[in-house]
């Protein structure tokens, strides 16, 4: 089983605390949404999660691995670390060098050590899924902007991940692109992967994650059951927030 | 090593005696040849198509000839047209010749650095095209271009050291001069270039901090 | 004049070969230099540093003198175009080492980001995501520190490299003319350069369609 553990982790820049203390738990096959105003570290929380930002204290533990964070991190580990935890950006981060398959079954073949063929032939199978098989002679930028965050999930997904990590996925994309990318994160979901996401979409947060994760100045301030977080939230801050976003 | 340092002593004064025409024919090149690129620059966003065409031609001429072959044709070729040029004039004429050539294109780029929005706000007040271009323009096109303005002087600097081939007296010339005569190449060649190093290293760090904090400002 | 003509063309080869080769040299040891310029260990920086500064600080003719004259005249004895090449060349790296470093500079973050978070390696990083993006976009520079060195290839002549402005010389003081010699000699180094800039062109447009975002 791959649960996550997130204890005590904190990380500064400099004398700027950036993340305070923060403590949860995910259990395999959940869905967890992390909101929160803007410059709340939740996109910080999500890149010390793998690594992206050494935490400086505190314990991630991402199944049997486990990492204390004021040890220098094991090569061994990070490597590790990142197979079993796969990551989407919000701005894709394709490599626009590379064809939309080559992008896919580029960390097959350098990670997992695939044959080209084989790789190129599972690459195909995660493309059908996201529906882009057809792109995959393609180079990205001949994508558009939710065709390139599919494919870049699809790249996620070819290491065969335990969890996927999510860092607002649809904020670069117009609502009616973000839609499509939403609907293969709710696919996703209910094939039982584990799925940590930060995101403004209340909607998602709502109807697709179990649980929801409220943050605001580097501090988890509320944490439970999505409906009923978003329905009756406990502190001011986050009525104040979803208050915000709602009016928009 | 003692030996290299009372050589170097000993010949010193000279090579800076020569440091000191490079120094000269690189000031005199330099404001000549930016004012050059300035008047090229305009003549390339000209509206007269002939006009265009010509300054398009002597840019590319400028740009594409070594500038080794502009001083000996500013000295040696010249001469058979009629103009005998000092070694010194045909230095500065050649080196301004092709500063001109090159800074064109670093004014042009930093005149079409200016918003557009500046052109059209002036043209909403009523400007003429000259004083679109003289008071709106020019001054903030001008700004962007002094970083690179002031790294290309410094290869204007460097180059005066070919004025060894039209018998230029400056630094390289003497360290030739001594080099020939005392066989002792390595050590006098050394010090040249340490002397060349004196002054491009510290005005090459120069431009680069002023080029970072310019960026600074401009960027967001 | 059509004689003379053909014994300034007779330099064209040894111009090329020797901007070729030095071009080489300098793509391939500017690389190294640009690693060593981003090292995490100080003096490692700080010498290719130094190195960088010295090669674009002190005139190419300071540099052939000191080769020719100074190593040359030494246990070694080097030919001028060797001198040349090897002078040219270390001064092609360190450009080439600044323009390596401009292209990383330029790369977006989220493209480490991206392989790291992947589990791709340090060296495979490098060597199937920074660099070939890396060498796209340090392409346009390249080629126009190329067309400046070819340019620069005429200040062997000084140390006897019989390229194109050495025979340009030799015609001009054999015949006591010079006026249409050096304007012979302009255009054919304009006509070298301009294969170099509309290949140059060509090839920075079909990348740029491709890695364009």
């Amino acid at each position: 089983m791959t649960d996550i553990r997130v204890d005590s982790v904190s990380k500064r820049y400099g004398k700027h605390v950036v993340l305070d203390d923060i403590n949860f738990r995910i259990k395999s096959g959940e869905v967890v949404a992390i909101i929160g105003p803007s410059g709340s570290g939740k996109s910080t929380l999500l890149r010390c999660i793998n690594y992206l930002e050494p935490p400086n204290s505190g314990i991630i533990a991402v199944g049997d691995l486990q990492m204390d964070c004021e040890a220098r991190p094991a090569n061994t580990d990070l490597d590790r670390l990142r197979r079993t935890v796969g990551m989407v950006f919000q701005s894709f981060n394709l490599f626009p060098h590379l064809t939309v398959l080559r992008n896919v079954s580029l960390a097959q073949e350098r990670v997992l050590k695939r044959p080209r063929k084989e790789a190129d032939e599972r690459s195909m199978e995660l493309l059908r899924r996201v529906g882009l098989a057809d792109k995959s002679e393609q180079y990205p930028s001949r994508c558009s902007g939710g065709q390139q965050q599919r494919i870049a999930i699809a790249r996620a997904l070819a290491l065969d991940p335990k969890a996927m990590l999510f860092d607002e996925p649809t904020s670069a994309l117009d609502p009616e692109l973000g839609l499509e990318v939403l609907t293969v994160m709710r696919e996703l979901a209910e094939t039982g992967m584990t799925m940590i996401v930060v995101t403004h979409e209340m909607r998602f947060a709502e109807n697709v994650s179990d649980r929801v994760i409220v943050m605001a100045d580097g501090r988890i301030i509320e944490h439970g059951e999505s409906a009923a977080i978003m329905r009756s939230p406990q502190t001011a801050r986050t009525q104040q927030f979803l208050h915000a976003v709602r009016d928009r | 090593m003692i030996d290299t340092l009372s050589f170097w002593r000993e010949w010193l004064p000279l090579l800076l005696e020569g440091l000191k025409v490079s120094v000269e024919v690189a000031f005199a090149s330099i404001p000549i040849g930016i004012f050059l690129g300035l008047v090229f620059a305009l003549g390339i966003q000209s509206k007269s198509k002939p006009l265009q065409a010509l300054t398009v031609f002597v840019v590319e001429l400028g740009r594409g000839t070594p500038v080794l072959i502009l001083l000996q044709f500013a000295y040696f070729g010249l001469p058979s047209a009629g103009l005998a040029l000092s070694s010194y004039a045909a230095a500065v004429a050649a080196l301004a010749a092709s500063t001109g050539a090159y800074t064109s294109e670093i004014i042009r780029a930093g005149l079409e650095a200016v918003p557009y929005g500046q052109k059209e706000a002036a043209i909403a007040i009523g400007l003429s095209r000259r004083d679109q271009l003289r008071d709106i323009i020019l001054p903030q096109g001008l700004r962007i271009a002094v970083p690179p303005l002031l790294g290309f002087s410094i290869l204007v600097f460097q180059g005066t050291s070919l004025g060894f081939a039209i018998a230029l007296p400056e630094l390289i010339s003497r360290a030739y001069f001594v080099g020939s005569n005392t066989f002792h190449y390595m050590p006098i060649f050394v010090l040249a270039g340490l002397l060349f190093a004196a002054i491009c290293v510290p005005a090459t760090l120069l431009v680069s901090r002023l080029e970072k904090r310019l960026s600074r400002y401009t960027a967001s | 004049m059509a004689g003379n003509f053909w014994s300034i063309l007779a330099g064209v080869p040894l111009t090329i070969a020797l901007t070729f080769l030095a071009f080489a040299v300098g793509a391939i040891f500017g690389f190294p230099i640009w690693m060593m310029r981003m090292a995490k260990t100080r003096p490692v920086r700080l010498t290719a540093t130094g190195f960088i500064l010295a090669f674009r600080s002190i005139p190419p003719i300071v540099w052939l003198f000191l080769i020719f004259f100074g190593v040359g005249s030494g246990d070694i004895s080097l030919s001028p175009f060797i001198s040349a090449v090897i002078g040219m060349g270390l001064i092609t790296a360190a450009n080439m080492a600044e323009i390596y470093r401009g292209a990383y500079a330029g790369l977006d973050i989220g493209q480490t980001e991206a392989a790291t978070a992947l589990g791709i390696r340090t060296y495979h990083r490098f060597r199937d995501v920074i660099v070939p993006q890396m060498l796209r976009t340090a392409l346009p520079s390249a080629v126009t520190f190329a067309i400046g060195l070819l340019k620069d290839t005429s200040i062997a002549s000084l140390i006897g490299v019989q390229e194109v402005a050495f025979q340009v010389n030799a015609l001009a003081q054999r015949t006591f003319t010079g006026f249409d010699i050096y304007v012979i000699a302009a255009l054919i180094y304009v006509a070298i350069s301009l294969p170099f800039a509309v290949i140059a062109r060509w090839a920075d447009l079909t990348l740029r369609l491709r890695v364009a975002r």
